[in-house]
């Protein structure tokens, strides 16, 4: 075919043209939301993810509903496994509301990983200076303080580049994970520094910090501190972003920042101040895992994805603070589940946690669109052929 | 450095830029069509134990590399499939590829953890008759394996085709002003999904590549080990231009190499860590000078980049 007569050369009005175009499927954009589609919709989306992992258990020889079962007895239906799923979602409503405040005002930190392991590092390292001098409570205070501080640290530079050049903060903060998780196994496996346990012989690993510094546990289960930090994280953020002079700049900002720009707000210290607070919340998530978790700077328990896994939670509550909390003890519950996966007889890998994850998020993201549209098939009759024909001054 | 090792250390950056080469060829396509995908490690990670599980059943490579390829485009289809038809956020969406991409080769790789590939079902070199014996050149880039110099005619296509034919222009319409090119009665949809799942085919492609060619075993940890994100960096780096990821490519892989000259060249004040941390410390350097205005202008990000298309939103 010549160049000048390409297909795409052709009118629209071609008939050929118009009866291919009725064969894709179409939106429409709903008028008014009912409310039940903002439950069914989470629901179903979780439902479908569920059915696309247990065709892939059925593919490689496992019993989806074995798996399944064993999933949620350890995860939801004891006293102990539910106590193991909420130290699991402690940190994911930490990092699911540093992305949630960042994807309000359309900033991507994407850097959350990143931050928390900062996060970690400077909190284990604040309680190891701090050692047995001051009373536990004003140990554990300064380690969350510590924490904030080390991920607004680590977001800093991207936070300024954005702010006065622009520079893309999904890339700058997506590249830092990477440098923060090589910084992290310096300190543990690479040097002898403050972090690394001197008495450890050939596997390295991270020096314990002072017991005073732990934080406290409630009863005999591993629910820490951190789960109540959390949750006034989310009243915080909740608070602020309803009810404060920030919050409704936030607002403004995200709807149009040259809106925010016309109504006096000071766009780049706004940018600089959410990504700090973004920044904040996953570094607080670092020190959770320190104080409440690990209990030393510990790269594998640190380094299993709690920061992308923030991301998830913050899609899938709809940036809802509130939400945050059911989000993360769901997605909590899926990643508990996955090491008592290891343990059936059959020895199913722990990953189908993570694939279930990425599977729910999927179908999240997908079903995501039921909420603002009508779906059209192409092999439904109906009304939205009117909005996906072309319209005569298209050409 | 005498000359037979920087002629190796050479050689090995140039292999070692290929992977990302590839990927980031890929992606950069994705983006001139408005695609963000930041799935590329995900599809990267996927097409490698694909490749892997295929070259170890048939013990062919080249069958394997086929299947590491399809199965990137069909996680990019994915991506299209809920970036471009649902309007999802393309951000979440590469992400959740990255994630499901991970589960999903750890899961499928757990029998063959650790397992090296036979002998016979990885690439073998091939060296280029006449080139070959060029002083240093020579070494450096024709005694390579086929997949390089594929690769290098992978980066001219890609720029042919983006600048001087007419599809490419109309991929270039499409990221820059999909509005405007829904006028001009391109199709805009079909031309984002084709390029989505190019952008796909050449990331699993990589992944394969990776596999056959650059590492001893399957192993989900150090197979990719973050090299999709920095191809994801590259495509900025290289400012939406073939050519130039080609040849970031190549300095990329000379800071991947740089850790293993150094310390055959007996450098160790400078911990393996902190190299490591190079290429990616220089991205985030050279994404803030290219930010300064007047250089911006010339970086070229197609406009309309992450931004979904609804016509009768317009």
């Amino acid at each position: 075919m010549s160049a000048l007569t390409g297909d795409e050369a052709r009118p629209r009005t071609d008939p050929d043209r118009a009866g291919r175009r009725r064969r894709v499927l179409s939106l429409e954009r709903r008028a008014a939301v009912p409310a039940w589609i903002y439950v069914a919709v989470p629901v179903i989306a979780v439902l479908l993810a569920l059915a696309a992992g247990a065709v892939f258990l059925l593919l490689t020889g496992h019993s989806p509903f074995t798996v399944y079962r064993v999933m949620i007895q350890a995860s939801f239906a004891s006293t102990f496994g539910f106590a193991d799923t909420l130290v699991s979602a402690t940190p994911l409503i930490l990092t699911g509301l540093a992305a949630l405040v960042s994807f309000r005002v359309k900033l991507w930190n994407i850097g959350a990983e990143g931050q928390l392991y900062i996060g970690a590092v400077c909190a284990s390292g604040v309680a190891i200076l701090i050692g047995e001098s001051l009373p536990g409570w004003a140990n554990i205070l300064m380690m969350l303080a510590a924490g904030a501080f080390g991920g607004m640290l680590f977001i800093l530079i991207p936070a300024i580049a954005r702010a006065w050049l622009r520079t893309n903060e999904i890339i700058t903060t997506l590249l830092l994970n990477s440098v923060a998780l090589l910084f992290i196994n310096w300190l543990i496996f690479g040097s002898r520094s403050l972090w690394r346990d001197p008495a450890a012989g050939q596997f390295p690993q991270g020096l314990r910090i002072p017991d005073a510094a732990y934080f406290p546990r409630w009863g005999a289960t591993r629910v820490h501190l951190g789960l109540l930090v959390a949750l006034l994280a989310v009243v915080a953020i909740w608070f602020t972003l309803n009810r404060t002079r920030f919050g409704f700049r936030m607002k403004i900002l995200g709807d149009s920042e040259s809106a925010a720009r016309y109504a006096g707000v000071p766009v780049r210290l706004m940018v600089v101040a959410v990504l700090l607070l973004s920044g904040a919340l996953a570094g607080l998530a670092g020190a959770a895992d320190v104080g409440g978790f690990s209990r030393r700077l510990d790269p594998h328990s640190l380094a299993i994805g709690m920061g992308y896994a923030g991301i998830i939670v913050a899609a899938l509550s709809r940036l809802n603070p509130g939400s945050v909390i059911l989000v993360a003890i769901m997605l909590g519950g899926v990643r508990n589940a996955g090491t008592a996966l290891q343990s059936l007889p059959e020895r199913v890998p722990m990953e189908i946690a993570v694939m279930l994850e990425g599977a729910i998020l999927l179908f999240a993201l997908g079903s995501e669109v039921l909420v603002r549209y009508r779906i059209h098939w192409p092999w439904s009759k109906g009304p939205a052929l009117e909005s996906s024909t072309p319209q005569a001054g298209a050409t | 450095m005498n000359e037979t090792v920087l002629a190796m250390t050479l050689a090995a950056a140039v292999a070692a830029g290929t992977p990302l080469a590839l990927a980031a060829i890929g992606e950069l396509i994705t983006e001139r069509a408005g695609i963000l995908n930041l799935g590329v490690e995900g599809m990267m990670l996927l097409g490698a134990v694909t490749t892997f599980l295929v070259a170890l059943a048939t013990g062919s490579p080249w069958l394997g590399m086929a299947a590491g390829a399809l199965a990137g485009a069909g996680l990019s289809a994915a991506h299209a499939f809920l970036t471009i038809s649902l309007r999802a956020n393309q951000i979440v969406s590469g992400l959740a590829l990255v994630i499901f991409g991970t589960g999903l080769s750890t899961f499928l790789g757990r029998p063959v953890e650790g397992m090296p590939l036979p002998r016979e079902s990885r690439l073998p070199r091939m060296s280029i008759e006449i080139l070959q014996d060029l002083p240093l050149l020579g070494r450096v880039l024709f005694q390579q394996d086929v997949v390089v110099y594929a690769t290098w005619i992978i980066a001219a296509l890609t720029a042919f085709y983006l600048f001087r034919t007419r599809p490419g222009l109309s991929l270039r319409a499409v990221g820059e002003s999909p509005a405007t090119a829904d006028v001009m009665g391109l199709r805009v949809n079909a031309i984002r999904y084709v390029h989505t799942i190019v952008g796909g085919l050449l990331g699993g492609g990589a992944g394969a590549y990776l596999m056959l060619a650059r590492v001893p075993a399957w192993s989900q940890a150090a197979t990719t080990n973050g090299i999709g994100f920095i191809a994801i960096a590259l495509v900025v780096f290289a400012s939406w231009r073939p050519w130039r990821a080609l040849l970031g490519a190549l300095i990329f892989g000379l800071a991947l190499r740089a850790n293993f000259a150094l310390q055959a060249a007996g450098v160790t004040f400078v911990p393996a860590e902190f190299l490591a941390m190079t290429p990616y410390l220089l991205t985030i350097l050279v994404l803030i000078v290219l930010s300064f205005s007047d250089l911006r202008r010339r970086a070229g990000a197609p406009e309309a980049l992450g931004v979904p298309y609804a016509r009768e939103e317009r």
